[in-house]
């Protein structure tokens, strides 16, 4: 049992969508332009040629933010959302009716519709892929070439996320929501 | 047992179902069901080939023109119940005429609903397995769904007893299916209310408001039923029943208009981020200056206002517009809601950074939606054949 | 491989590969023991399943130039993964977009499946399907009419590579088994000029060592779209106020300008005279570093008098770059108080201007003033861990002609200038025709600036042969097309990469090859069995030498020992050349590590360590090669009271130039040449735009490689096509809104785009990505797609070396 999150040194992001390829690779993720359980987001730069403000620009990787009080899972109608033992937020498409509900309720605009099961889809960080079978990592994270990411288990005080959120100032994204999300960018 | 005596109905031969009198107005009303259905019957064959590739909705929009129909349905069925319910549940004397010809309509707009969201939902069959098996009671959804379903249960219980006669029944029944309909309507309303993360949705507004407009929409089908009824040639106590059904209507408009200022004012007031601008969106669009507020509020409001509720054929006629605005109600509230994107950045290098979602409901979702208008018609035939949907003499 | 140019006899390579053969052999059977089912996945994505047969085989990407080490999954014989592996110091544990989607070119239903011979007329793309000996066959045939005609000329044998493992393999075949000389590849189109430059100046290109250094100069370089190993990683970990203070010096805003601490925006094609004003600035306020200038600098005082005399003062270069004088200084004294750990970054592809080769030799004076050369921090040089050798005797042909395109530029190498050679073949100007062209992993009809002369060349040839994975428009113009495996199919030669943390990398076959496809030393070996013999008939006839060294040594030993058997060096496997060439230098146990591992080097058992989730240790600090450059220690005291004492070099290094200094003047090349011997602008090879008018610059992109990747379905599910950037102040004057069609005309041609307004670019310059906008119908998704940069970039070049100069165009923008 773990308590599984994600620490995002998004400074170091470039935009190389290493990330997003890995993930559709590991995964299995349908080609398609809304079909994507991670992403980065790119803000468009403020200011006028040569004028340009660099620190309005940057990259903000992304993807299901594994919150602790996820909305998607509150509203779900059947439990086919649920939250794992490791606390990660996953889907049982057994149990998904497509009601849409989740996409709806989720503020961060991380679940997709896989069109080959006809069930809502998301970022279960490699759950199923690769922490079943041993590996300690999400296919985005071994991959990234700046190394933007660390995952690892909340609960483990002596974990490298633990660590590093101990020391290092960070914040989540829409955090007045009172979702409680699993994933920390560090400033 | 004689089931026709704990059910009376009207026996029919084939040729006696289908016979009826050829006035132009009926003829239209056979072309015009004939049509519903052909397109409903067209739409659901794409869907079933396509899925939801057949519609418009997208990763930022799901919910789309279906939503919107299932609920002007379950609202008009709703409304219907609670219109209903003020003559033989609140004993309001002028309402006691309304018995079953609301009550079987609430039955077949909520069927309808059914219909419509059953091509929404991706696995409805799946739906209702785990609705029982894995319940999840924190869901608006969930309790919408069960609630509704106990509603049908119980309002077709009702018939059942008006129809035999039963009144004792039929008002346990009766006040059963209001309290259980108006707990199901107002979690619709809380499926919108309760998302959080979209703030011009979020809060107590949906799940009132929700009501209001069922008690609207009830009384302009109130009217179109009753006009149709009597093809405008009102007995004395239906007229009777008709003007302050509109007086009711006036008063029912005047409050929703005062609660959509309000809405309005406190939405854009501080201009906050995903609810000031998506406001200002929304009351400056044409769905809503023509759609919401002219055809579903004002035209009808100004007819009643000015005829002190005495013109009841006109609003017969305004009832249509109000139906119409009722609609663009519905489906402004679900696309309202979506409006603003959860992630504002863009993330693909050629593409403009996102704005507010767009949707356009595709030919295929505009069939299916007012196709099924089609099957309500249809329904209403039937049952009109089948049951003597009149008030008795008792007012009954 | 490297082949023996002479006539002397050879044979220990080929002895010695044969002893090491069986045991290699048995391996490369334990390896493919396991069948493939070669299921196409389509255009979907495998999830990963971890089936019981699961294999994870380690190899090396080929997606880019970079060759990084990925570790493939391969189920049930399906690849359903490529994860990076973190054992090669080169690539630290990644994968970039592109090499994640290999899985898609892999499976990618259009590839080149079958020998192919035109049956239609050129370029119109109809083919049959043939055997490997009915296309060797042809060739064969056209070969021998075309070298029996030329005379034993075996240069009117033209060809081409792009960057490749196996380019060598396919070069000498070409070039020292066949016997031509007109070989074009990608250097005079890439970075000919800043390996020249650098080499020339510092006696290699060396480094940037971006992991330690606290000051770096990106100038036109986008390590953030056109990602290399290991800059890209080692840079952004540290930018943004993290330790590397980043200037961005690029006409457009982009992922790397992101990244910086400033970016100044400069007029196109005006490098040069922003690092003359530095360099101005440095010596006038004798800011660089002085001890090291004068141990390690030849001729430094003579070229600051040059730089003086010339006045390129901020304020003369403000009036060409666009960049403000202050801004120059400033970036000067900065690089100055950060050096020696600064770098004025070298680039890569850099056929930008006319002036692109003194722009290089420029940069690497300025980064060596402040001494940052050869020193952890700056451009170094690293180590190389030798390879053993694997030679081949390869004949003299006496009637071989010298390159068609010599004159053409002041110094043209073995690889020729592209735009130069292609060009001498249409006008008329070649000594005598070059009639047959073969190219392999290169798409010259988009990689060659004016694509309609690339086409007017090939249309002239007698014979085109394409190698190739992908029915690239090149290959829509072959008569004879062999498909060569792909990257995840094949073994290729094993590599050694320099650097401060040598390594030896090797890539090998994941999956069975797919089709009637072959790695190119098959390839090889089945042209050369097929064209030995008849073209050793042809010299019999007209090489005197050959008939002397026959009637002296008889026809059979000297058909042998002199390399004539064009096959012979292709007859072992690649994995028993690869297995003799790290056996032979590092013992079995090494190539063992290395098979299993992908990656090996000396004591790397000991020295790898798992740091943490993201960072691995590959050699311990005390081990790493930053300083390799041996010298002389010069004990003087010495007062220096701009930089550290300890810090600069102290030693009197011998750099591997000439002088075995850093070269500041190279007299001889102007003497023999006429090249200017120290950088000087010219203004007269400047062309500045004119008003209304754009300079047109192109550029890379991290998930799209050029032409190469225009069909991959993930690739474009993340960068559908190209857009023209233009500014959006321009745009909005012109109508031009997002997505809107424009039309860019040069004085070449035109060509139809969509268009992207953005401030992120200047007044003046539009730009787009390259690689896209191919012809070909075969490539159902690249087909029509973007369009192709080189069909309205003028076939200029600078005339140093030959190379491209491809930010010279001007054009102009109307709305469609």
């Amino acid at each position: 049992m773990a308590r599984y999150g994600m620490a995002l040194d998004y400074k170091s992001c470039i935009n190389c969508k290493a990330c997003e390829s890995a993930c559709k690779e590991e995964n299995g993720i349908l080609l398609g332009a809304d079909k994507h359980r991670i992403w980065v987001g790119v803000k468009d730069i403020e200011g006028i040629f040569p004028d340009l403000s660099i620190s309005s620009s940057g990259f903000e990787p992304s993807q299901c933010q594994q919150c602790d009080n996820a909305p998607c899972q509150t509203v779900c109608p059947t439990n086919a959302t649920y939250y794992d033992d490791n606390g990660v937020v996953r889907v049982n498409p057994e149990q998904c009716i497509l009601c849409t509900y989740c996409m709806e309720a989720c503020p961060y605009d991380a679940r997709y519709i896989d069109d080959r099961t006809m069930t809502v889809d998301k970022c279960n960080f490699c759950s199923d892929t690769r922490l079943i079978n041993g590996e300690t990592t999400t296919a985005c994270q071994a991959t990234c070439p700046t190394k933007v990411r660390i995952f690892g288990d909340l609960d483990d005080p002596e974990s490298e996320i633990s660590l590093v959120l101990r020391a290092r100032d960070h914040h989540s994204m829409k955090e007045h929501l009172g979702t409680k999300p699993k994933l920390f960018y560090l400033t | 047992m004689n089931f026709k005596k704990i059910l009376p109905y009207n026996r029919h031969t084939f040729s006696s179902f289908f016979s009826f009198e050829r006035t132009p107005l009926n003829v239209f009303m056979l072309m015009l069901t004939v049509g519903l259905v052909g397109f409903l019957l067209y739409g659901i064959s794409v869907y079933l080939q396509h899925g939801h590739h057949a519609y418009g909705v997208t990763r930022q929009h799901p919910w789309g023109l279906l939503i919107a129909m299932y609920v002007f349905f379950v609202v008009s069925s709703t409304g219907l119940c609670i219109m209903s319910s003020l003559g033989h549940v609140f004993n309001i004397k002028a309402f006691q005429i309304i018995g079953k010809r609301a009550i079987i309509g609430a039955i077949i707009a909520i069927l309808t609903g059914f219909l419509v969201i059953a091509f929404e939902i991706g696995h409805p069959v799946r739906m209702v397995i785990y609705n029982v098996l894995t319940p999840g009671l924190t869901s608006a959804i969930w309790w919408m769904g069960t609630l509704y379903g106990m509603y049908l249960f119980f309002i077709i219980l009702e018939f059942f007893f008006l129809n035999n006669g039963n009144h004792k029944y039929s008002k346990i029944f009766g006040l059963a299916g209001l309290i259980v309909g108006l707990a199901a309507h107002s979690n619709l309303g809380a499926v919108f209310g309760f998302l959080v993360a979209r703030p011009i949705a979020n809060g107590v507004f949906f799940p009132l408001y929700f009501i209001l407009s069922a008690m609207v929409t009830g009384s302009y089908l109130l009217f179109l039923i009753y006009g149709w009824r009597y093809k405008m040639k009102f007995p004395p106590e239906v007229k009777k029943f008709m003007v302050t059904l509109a007086q009711v209507l006036g008063l029912l408009l005047a409050i929703l208009i005062f609660f959509e200022i309000w809405r309005a004012l406190t939405a854009i007031y501080g201009m906050m981020p995903e609810r000031g601008d998506i406001a200002i969106h929304m009351i400056t669009s044409k769905n809503f200056l023509i759609g919401e507020f002219l055809l579903g509020m004002l035209i009808p409001f100004v007819v009643i206002v000015y005829s002190r509720g005495r013109a009841i054929k006109t609003l017969v006629y305004t009832s249509i517009t109000g139906m119409v605005g009722i609609f663009w109600m519905r489906y402004d509230l679900v696309h309202d809601t979506q409006l603003a994107p959860m992630m504002p950045l863009k993330i693909r290098e050629y593409s403009l950074p996102p704005g507010l979602v767009e949707y356009t409901p595709t030919s295929i979702e505009w069939m299916i939606a007012i196709g099924a208008i089609g099957v309500s018609f249809m329904m209403y035939y039937t049952a009109d054949k089948f049951f003597n949907l009149d008030h008795d003499a008792k007012g009954h | 491989m490297k082949t023996e140019l002479s006539r002397r006899r050879f044979l220990q390579g080929t002895v010695a590969l044969s002893i090491v053969g069986a045991t290699a052999a048995a391996t490369a059977l334990a390896k493919t023991e396991h069948k493939s089912k070669s299921k196409i996945v389509d255009f979907g994505l495998t999830k990963t399943q971890w089936s019981d047969k699961l294999e994870e085989i380690p190899t090396l990407c080929e997606m880019c130039v970079n060759k990084c080490a990925a570790i493939a999954r391969v189920e049930d014989g399906v690849l359903t993964k490529l994860n990076p592996n973190p054992l090669f110091p080169k690539s630290r544990n990644m994968l970039c977009a592109r090499g994640n989607a290999g899985i898609q070119a892999l499976e990618d239903p259009d590839r080149l499946k079958y020998p192919l011979i035109r049956v239609g007329e050129r370029g119109e793309g109809k083919f049959k399907r043939v055997t490997w000996d009915e296309a060797n066959e042809y060739i064969k045939d056209k070969m021998v009419k075309i070298i029996d005609e030329e005379k034993d000329n075996r240069s009117t044998i033209g060809y081409c590579a792009g960057e490749g493992m196996a380019e060598h393999t396919y070069a000498s075949f070409m070039g020292d088994k066949i016997g031509s000389l007109n070989y074009v590849n990608h250097g005079s189109i890439c970075l000919a000029t800043t390996i020249a430059g650098y080499t020339l100046t510092l006696g290699g290109y060396g480094q940037a060592d971006l992991e330690n250094a606290d000051y770096v100069i990106m100038a036109g370089a986008n390590r953030a779209e056109a990602i290399v190993t290991p800059d890209t990683m080692d840079m952004f970990k540290r930018t943004k106020g993290r330790g590397l203070k980043m200037v961005v010096v690029d006409p457009r805003f982009t992922n790397t300008a992101a990244h910086a601490d400033t970016w100044l925006p400069i007029e196109v094609g005006t490098d040069l005279a922003f690092v003359l004003a530095m360099t101005h600035v440095v010596m006038t306020e004798e800011r660089y570093n002085k001890r090291f200038c004068e141990e390690n600098l030849s001729d430094f005082e003579a070229y600051k008098k040059h730089i003086i005399d010339k006045n390129y003062t901020p304020e003369w270069a403000q009036a060409i770059t666009g960049i403000k004088a202050d801004d120059i200084r400033e970036t000067a004294r900065d690089f100055m108080a950060h050096a020696p750990r600064a770098i004025y970054y070298q680039g890569r592809r850099t056929a930008w201007s006319l002036q692109d080769y003194q722009l290089r030799r420029a940069q690497a004076i300025f980064s060596a003033m402040g001494g940052g050369i050869d020193k952890k921090g700056g451009i170094i040089f690293g180590k190389k861990l030798p390879l053993g050798e694997h030679s081949i005797p390869s004949p003299m042909y006496d009637n071989a002609l010298e390159r068609i395109e010599k004159s053409k530029a002041a110094s043209i190498g073995n690889s020729g200038s592209w735009i130069a050679w292609r060009n001498t073949i249409i006008d008329g100007t070649a000594p005598y025709p070059v009639r047959a062209f073969f190219a392999y992993k290169q798409n010259p009809m988009l990689s060659i600036p004016n694509t309609a002369k690339t086409k007017q060349m090939l249309e002239k040839m007698d014979l085109v042969v394409v190698i190739d994975t992908m029915p690239s428009d090149t290959v829509m113009m072959a008569d004879v097309v062999l498909p060569e495996s792909l990257y995840l199919e094949r073994e290729d030669p094993v590599k050694s990469f320099g650097g401060a943390e040598p390594s030896i990398a090797l890539r090998i076959p994941v999956v069975e090859a797919r089709y009637d496809t072959k790695p190119v030393i098959e390839i090889m070996r089945d042209l050369g069995e097929k064209l030995s013999k008849p073209l050793f008939e042809i010299s019999k006839k007209y090489d005197e030498s050959l008939q002397e060294e026959i009637e002296e040594r008889g026809e059979k030993e000297v058909y042998k020992e002199e390399g004539y058997d064009l096959a012979d060096g292709y007859r072992h496997s690649q994995e028993t050349i690869n297995h003799h060439m790290v056996s032979s230098v590092y013992g079995e146990e090494a190539w063992k590590t290395l098979r299993e591992k992908g990656v090996f080097y000396p004591d790397m058992s000991k020295y790898f360590k798992k740091v943490s989730a993201n960072e691995y240790e590959y050699y311990p600090e005390h081990k790493k090669s930053y300083s390799i450059i041996k010298g002389d220690l010069n004990n003087e005291p010495y007062h220096d009271t701009c930089v550290d004492i300890n810090e600069i070099a102290v030693l009197k290094k011998k750099f591997r130039t000439a002088t075995k200094k850093i070269a500041c003047a190279l007299y001889n090349f102007e003497k023999r040449k006429g090249v200017d011997a120290m950088p000087t602008w010219r203004s007269e090879l400047y062309k500045e735009t004119p008003e209304g008018r754009f300079k047109f610059i192109t550029g890379r992109h991290g998930q799209f490689t050029q032409s190469g990747s225009s069909n991959n379905a993930l690739l474009l599910d993340l960068l559908p096509e190209n857009y023209l950037w233009i500014n959006q102040r321009i745009a909005d004057a012109k109508g031009i809104k997002f997505g809107d069609t424009v039309e860019v005309r040069s004085s070449i041609g035109a060509i139809e785009i969509k268009a992207y307004p953005t401030e992120k670019i200047g007044k003046n310059v539009v730009f787009f990505i390259h690689g896209f906008g191919a012809e070909s119908s075969e490539l159902t998704l690249a087909h029509h797609r973007g369009a192709n940069d080189n069909a309205i970039i003028e076939d200029v070049y600078e005339t140093t070396f030959g190379s491209a100069a491809m930010h010279e165009t001007i054009v102009d923008i109307r709305r469609v």
